[in-house]
């Protein structure tokens, strides 16, 4: 007898997550449907069959800019947050200070601040110092959100791998740098790059913290979030919609299943060695 | 080189492990400097404008708790907070509730194919958020999926649409829903999958049945992932504006819409939109510290 689950409540519950993964799913196919669809409102009845709408995003140069400016942002500010992320990790898991708990809530705080009041706070400090609203803001802005995330998956990683391999190449004469580069980061690199996947993707999509300090040249979630305000351009941002959930889908599906292969790999190398 | 600095006395050694531990403030020193800058100076201005201690406008300028009187005594303000805790509060208790037997099953019905099973539950809260959001723009408007449908198949004619379907209070509170519930299931999931199942066989050795099992055992033992799960909801949606913005209309509108608002380009008065900020800054910081021992995101991460 299963102690946990009946036969019945097992079936029940079975339904009862097809149910919800139904609903889950259900906004994301209708979108896909109605951008093939042969009509300028996403309405019922269906009209025909069309790629009208993806030719005409492909050929929109305002809303290309604008997925160009936020790559931009999301690359260089998930590569500052990697590298500050790095540095933190390896402090919290391989120093000992007096106040570690402070200096982990401190990092760690970025999560729970709601983005409202964050955004506010970027634009008063802009504001005070002078400096206009640019691309460079918003990339300060995204650095401060992703670091937390960074931390988050970098610092398991590093608890899991071995330091006594990491003493071993100090103690034979390498450098805590080239210690670094030799043994640390290829051990820890599927964990460095699911953190810049998550960073990038953090960035990418985020509207809140950026609507605040966005300069003149529009991301992407910023064009979108004005965009939903035209009724004649919701079929061509449906488009939009279903390209960018089916990359972001795809690219976060292959680093979770990358990371997990790889550290697999790495886990085994070890064992052996 | 490495060879001549081995063969050293022990004291070129220690010295080494000296200048190594030196090291831990050059390490730290960047991403606490950026936080620094970027995060707590950003605050400490905003809290610093809400007493009017510093202000970008011209005149004079003096501590005063002028702005948070009229905050405490302002029924607008404080009644909205009220409402977006009451919506807050409902959302996640909700999808808590939609979640937890989710997680179960996932967790304990013995299903092989679990980890796939909980990336399809978890993937679409990895897709964007506005897209989501406008999914259920165009599903719920006037002229949306939902309506038209009703029209189409006669069920309803297009003078009546159901008109509280988009921006209204029900919206907002269903597309946070929505864009949430993924999310709310993965922590109790790892709590429940981390539960030892000897526990659960002996409360059956012991006679209990499975009601008595999962009542005595599995739900106190999960409980503390049940309120991490409700937190990890609750908090960011408290002070949410994106969604009510998108779908919310006058019904839906939050306290966070309240904060753009004051900062926005028609009626600015950046000192009152200071005082409710810090205001929901003291609400969420005092949350995260009460409940700082069920909210140890490490846990979830590790997974």
């Amino acid at each position: 007898m299963d102690v946990a689950l009946s036969k019945s409540g097992a079936r029940l519950l079975r339904a009862f997550f097809a149910l919800v993964v139904v609903f889950l799913y259900a906004p994301i196919v209708i979108l896909l449907i109605f951008s093939f669809n042969d009509s300028a409102v996403p309405s019922f009845p269906l009209g025909g069959f069309t790629f009208h709408w993806y030719h005409q995003f492909l050929t929109n140069s305002e809303l290309k800019g604008a997925l160009g400016t936020s790559a931009i942002i999301a690359a260089v500010s998930s590569a500052g947050a990697v590298l500050l992320g790095l540095l933190a990790a390896i402090s919290l898991t391989r120093r000992r200070f007096h106040g570690k708990a402070a200096v982990s809530a401190l990092l760690l705080s970025p999560l729970v601040i709601p983005y409202v009041v964050f955004g506010i706070s970027l634009l008063l400090l802009f504001h005070t110092l002078g400096v206009p609203r640019s691309i460079l803001t918003v990339v300060i802005g995204h650095v401060v959100i992703s670091l937390p995330y960074t931390i988050l998956v970098l610092v398991p990683r590093l608890d899991q791998i071995d330091v006594s391999l990491e003493e071993a190449a100090f103690d034979l004469g390498a450098s805590r740098l080239r210690t670094f580069r030799s043994i640390t980061l290829p051990l820890i690199l599927p964990a460095v790059v699911s953190a810049f996947l998550i960073a990038f993707t953090t960035s990418f999509d985020e509207y809140a913290v950026a609507s605040f300090v966005v300069g003149t040249r529009v991301t992407f979630p910023i064009y979108l979030y004005s965009a939903l305000r035209f009724p004649n351009q919701l079929p061509q941002v449906i488009a939009v919609a279903v390209v960018v959930m089916v990359l972001s889908l795809v690219v976060v599906v292959a680093a979770e299943v990358g990371r997990r292969i790889a550290e697999r790999r790495i886990g085994s190398l070890e064992g052996a060695g | 080189m490495a060879l001549a600095e081995a063969g050293d006395s022990p004291v070129p050694l220690r010295r080494r492990r000296l200048r190594l531990d030196l090291t831990t403030p050059t390490l730290l020193g960047l991403p606490l400097a950026w936080l620094a800058v970027f995060f707590v100076v950003p605050i400490a201005i905003v809290a610093a404008y809400s007493f009017d201690v510093y202000s970008l406008n011209p005149g004079p300028h003096g501590f005063t708790l002028a702005a948070w009187r009229d905050f405490a005594h302002s029924s607008v303000y404080l009644g909205l907070f009220w409402k977006s805790v009451k919506m807050s509060l409902t959302v996640s208790a909700i999808i808590v509730l939609l979640a937890y037997p989710l997680a179960y099953y996932l967790a304990l019905s013995g299903t092989k194919r679990k980890y796939v099973l909980l990336l399809l539950l978890i993937a679409p809260f990895l897709t964007s958020y506005l897209l989501r959001v406008l999914a259920w723009k165009v599903i719920l408007g006037n002229q949306g999926v939902v309506n038209s449908f009703l029209y189409w198949t006669g069920l309803r004619s297009a003078d009546h649409p159901l008109s509280q379907l988009l921006y209204s209070r029900f919206a907002v509170m269903l597309v946070l829903g929505y864009i949430w519930l993924p999310f709310v299931a993965l922590p109790i999931f790892v709590s429940l999958e981390n539960l030892d199942r000897r526990l659960l066989e002996a409360a059956s050795d012991l006679g209990a049945s499975r009601l008595q099992a999962f009542r005595r055992v599995t739900l106190p033992l999960s409980a503390p992932s049940v309120v991490a799960a409700f937190l990890f909801v609750f908090i960011p949606t408290l002070g949410e504006f994106v969604t009510p913005s998108l779908v919310g209309g006058a019904t839906g509108y939050m306290y966070g819409n309240q904060i753009v608002d004051l900062f926005g380009t028609g009626f600015p008065d950046w000192e009152t939109g200071s005082v409710l900020a810090i205001f929901l800054l003291g609400v969420v910081a005092l949350l995260t510290v009460v409940f700082a021992r069920f909210l140890q995101p490490g846990q979830v991460a590790a997974d």
